[in-house]
């Protein structure tokens, strides 16, 4: 590995891995905000709307992410939506994102113990505090899991994002490999710096698992 | 005098920090039944464990028919683990009932009894079978041949599991609490098969809860607690004339002692 | 929008699709040869062996797809293998999706109850015929369904061996895409391919599923 070219290219790596993690926190955002959303609205009695939902999800979870973007960022002026590289990234991240955590959610309230939920309303809680007091934060904690690995997976999906020019950190890294040459090297930076990241993410997400699972058993 | 079927010599064994067998003296001679009774935790199924080494036993002896099982004694008298080889063939000596049957559910009765003939023993398929077959006849279950585990009661897949381990002609048969997982109505038939083969002059070793079972059948009981045999002797010895106040206390929670 | 492009367009996806479906077979496949290998190293009791396919786990699920393959597609150009388009999109799949599926075999095995293993050990078992005949059968059943959803991860994620030039659905639609000015017509169309594909497999996989439960209870 050629020192003088990282030192080099540092700000523009640095400045990458910074749309990196904006792209991932923004996308995740979004996504964890739809998702839920999705997954409260699932539960209202309309076939119409669970239908509508069931597709969203579907459709969303059966084609590829880098498919979706292409939809957005391409085929977007077609429809009048004319979308910056970061910004089709964001959007097709946290819609992407959003089909998954709805059914994150959606398993999340589903776990919530029956038992408990009898108990409130035995003693006369409106359903709203119910809800509020009682199902979301059982529901929350069965979901964070799962969602914490789903993160994960999103953050490495970001790489995708490169295709579509988004000048993240795998953009910046290519960039810099056709300019100087050095592909190999570069890709095998990218792929140590994303294993040890994925690793470290991963040991504290096993962390949080093993807290949620124990919180769950003890109810 | 005859060498033991199972002879256990100051058998000791810790898990970590907890040790759970201590000094433990005890011989199976041949065509014995002997009952191991005693509270949970006690160290019961363990030592069963250590008969066939399922489980490793730290001190002691364990030695079946007269030879020491799971270690070897190499040239300077230093003990080490027994060759893989020579362990499987003193295995296939032993057979173990399970608590929880155990059988293999992507197989039918007849299979899981002739499989291990085939594997194990090295036989040809078609004999495997025959004596599968006679093996499930034996236990009362010869119309379930083709049937899966699954589909059988808890007392039919125990006689099955019976008839897996006896099809193997063992010398001697171990039983860990063979019916303690079965609805009550359906330890009869175990029991019933248990006692047609100790009738028929099988060596057995038993950890069980059935008291009654075990009055009648049993030639001794052996009461383990914290690990230790602290007593032992004929039935009749053990339940009526213990002086072990903890065998005592342990046996007040047995309504029907009157009726053994 | 412009439907005529969707239809004309039909011709080319089909035999994209074909490709698409190909490559996933093969990665899919590959993936198993490598993901059980990773697994019953780390099952072997042997530390080295144990750590090897605890890092090959590790390694390849922690690298993205897409820095994979163009990493083992700019390796090999340096060794200067002759195919190596297709070497790589195919190395790279199948050693990403044999990572999850050393985990999928993994999650299995832990599910067979330990003491049919045991009761085999109590018979006089060799390790090698327990494996055989007791746990490895059981372990398969039970990660049929997993597998299918590993499947149709492989699909999706075959959509970036484009970047390297192979003509499956993404590939060409891009290439519908830049010949007819119709960008969104043409990705809809391979989304559309995607889609039909996925739906179908996940149909096969709620009934293998429900086949496996009602198997073994």
């Amino acid at each position: 590995m050629n020192w003088d070219i990282l030192i080099r290219y540092a700000p523009a790596l640095v400045g990458g891995f910074g749309v990196t993690i904006f792209c991932w926190l923004m996308g995740s955002a979004v996504g964890l905000a739809i998702g839920f959303a999705v997954a409260l609205a699932a539960a209202v009695p309309s076939r119409a709307l669970k239908a509508v939902l069931r597709v969203y999800v579907e459709v969303l979870r059966g084609t590829p992410f880098l498919m979706q973007l292409f939809i957005l960022y391409s085929g977007g002026p077609a429809i009048g939506l004319r979308l910056s590289a970061t910004t089709a990234g964001i959007v097709g991240l946290g819609l992407y994102s959003s089909a998954y955590y709805s059914e994150i959610f959606r398993a999340g309230f589903a776990a919530v113990p029956r038992g408990q939920i009898e108990a409130a309303m035995s003693v006369g809680m409106a359903p709203i505090d119910i809800l509020a007091r009682v199902r979301l934060p059982i529901a929350l904690v069965a979901a964070a899991p799962p969602i914490i690995n789903t993160l994960i997976v999103m953050s490495k999906e970001t790489v995708v994002l490169s295709i579509i020019t988004v000048p993240e950190l795998m953009y910046q890294m290519q960039t810099m490999a056709a300019e100087t040459f050095t592909a190999f090297d570069a890709i095998f930076a990218m792929a140590v710096f994303y294993w040890c990241l994925v690793e470290v993410v991963s040991r504290l997400g096993r962390r949080v698992e093993e807290r949620a699972t124990a919180f769950l058993a003890s109810r | 005098m005859t060498v033991p079927m199972i002879s256990m010599r100051a058998v000791g064994k810790s898990f970590g920090a907890h040790q759970v067998l201590r000094g433990v003296d005890l011989d199976v001679l041949g065509s014995e039944v002997v009952c191991l009774i005693g509270p949970s935790g006690s160290g019961k199924s363990t030592l069963l464990r250590c008969v066939n080494f399922l489980e490793s036993y730290d001190e002691g002896e364990v030695r079946i028919e007269g030879e020491l099982i799971g270690y070897d004694i190499d040239k300077v008298g230093a003990r080490r683990l027994m060759a893989q080889k020579r362990l499987r063939e003193m295995r296939r000596e032993i057979g173990m009932v399970f608590q929880h049957f155990n059988l293999w559910p992507h197989m039918t009765a007849l299979e899981n009894v002739s499989e291990p003939l085939v594997r194990v023993r090295g036989l040809k398929k078609a004999e495997a079978s025959e004596r599968a077959a006679a093996m499930l006849k034996r236990v009362g279950l010869a119309e379930k041949a083709h049937t899966h585990p699954q589909r059988l009661s808890g007392g039919q897949q125990q006689r099955v599991a019976i008839a897996r381990a006896l099809a193997m002609q063992p010398r001697v048969m171990l039983f860990d609490e063979p019916t303690s997982a079965l609805d009550p109505e359906l330890v009869g038939e175990v029991l019933e098969v248990m006692r047609a083969l100790a009738a028929d002059g099988m060596t057995m070793l038993i950890v069980t809860h059935e008291m009654g079972f075990a009055a009648h059948v049993a030639n001794r009981i052996a009461f383990i607690d914290e690990g230790r045999i602290i007593d032992e002797g004929p039935p009749r010895h053990v339940f009526h004339q213990s002086k072990e106040p903890r065998v005592r206390q342990f046996l007040q929670t047995y309504h029907d002692r009157n009726a053994f | 929008m412009r439907l005529s492009v969707i239809f004309h367009s039909f011709g080319y996806l089909t035999q994209a699709a074909g490709v698409t479906i190909a490559l996933s077979l093969a990665g899919i496949a590959l993936g198993f040869v490598f993901g059980t290998l990773a697994c019953v190293a780390r099952f072997s009791g042997k530390p080295w062996l144990e750590r090897l396919g605890g890092a090959y786990v590790s390694v390849f699920r922690g690298v993205p797809l897409l820095v994979l393959l163009l990493f083992v597609y700019y390796f090999l150009a340096t060794v200067g293998l002759d195919v190596p388009a297709l070497v790589a999109a195919i190395g790279g799949l199948s050693l990403s999706s044999g990572a999850y599926q050393a985990e999928i075999l993994r999650g299995a095995l832990n599910a067979v109850p330990r003491g049919q293993a045991e009761a085999a050990t109590a018979l006089g078992y060799t390790a090698f015929d327990c494996w055989r005949r007791i746990l490895l059968p059981q372990a398969l059943r039970i990660s049929i369904p997993p597998l299918i959803n590993e499947f149709i991860l492989l699909i999706k994620a075959s959509s970036l061996v484009s970047v390297v030039g192979i003509a499956e659905i993404t590939r060409v639609s891009m290439n519908i895409a830049s010949m007819t000015y119709r960008p969104l017509e043409a990705y809809l169309a391979g989304g559309l391919f995607y889609l039909a594909i996925n739906l179908s497999l996940a149909g096969l996989g709620g009934l293998a599923e429900r086949c496996a439960a009602g198997g073994a209870r």
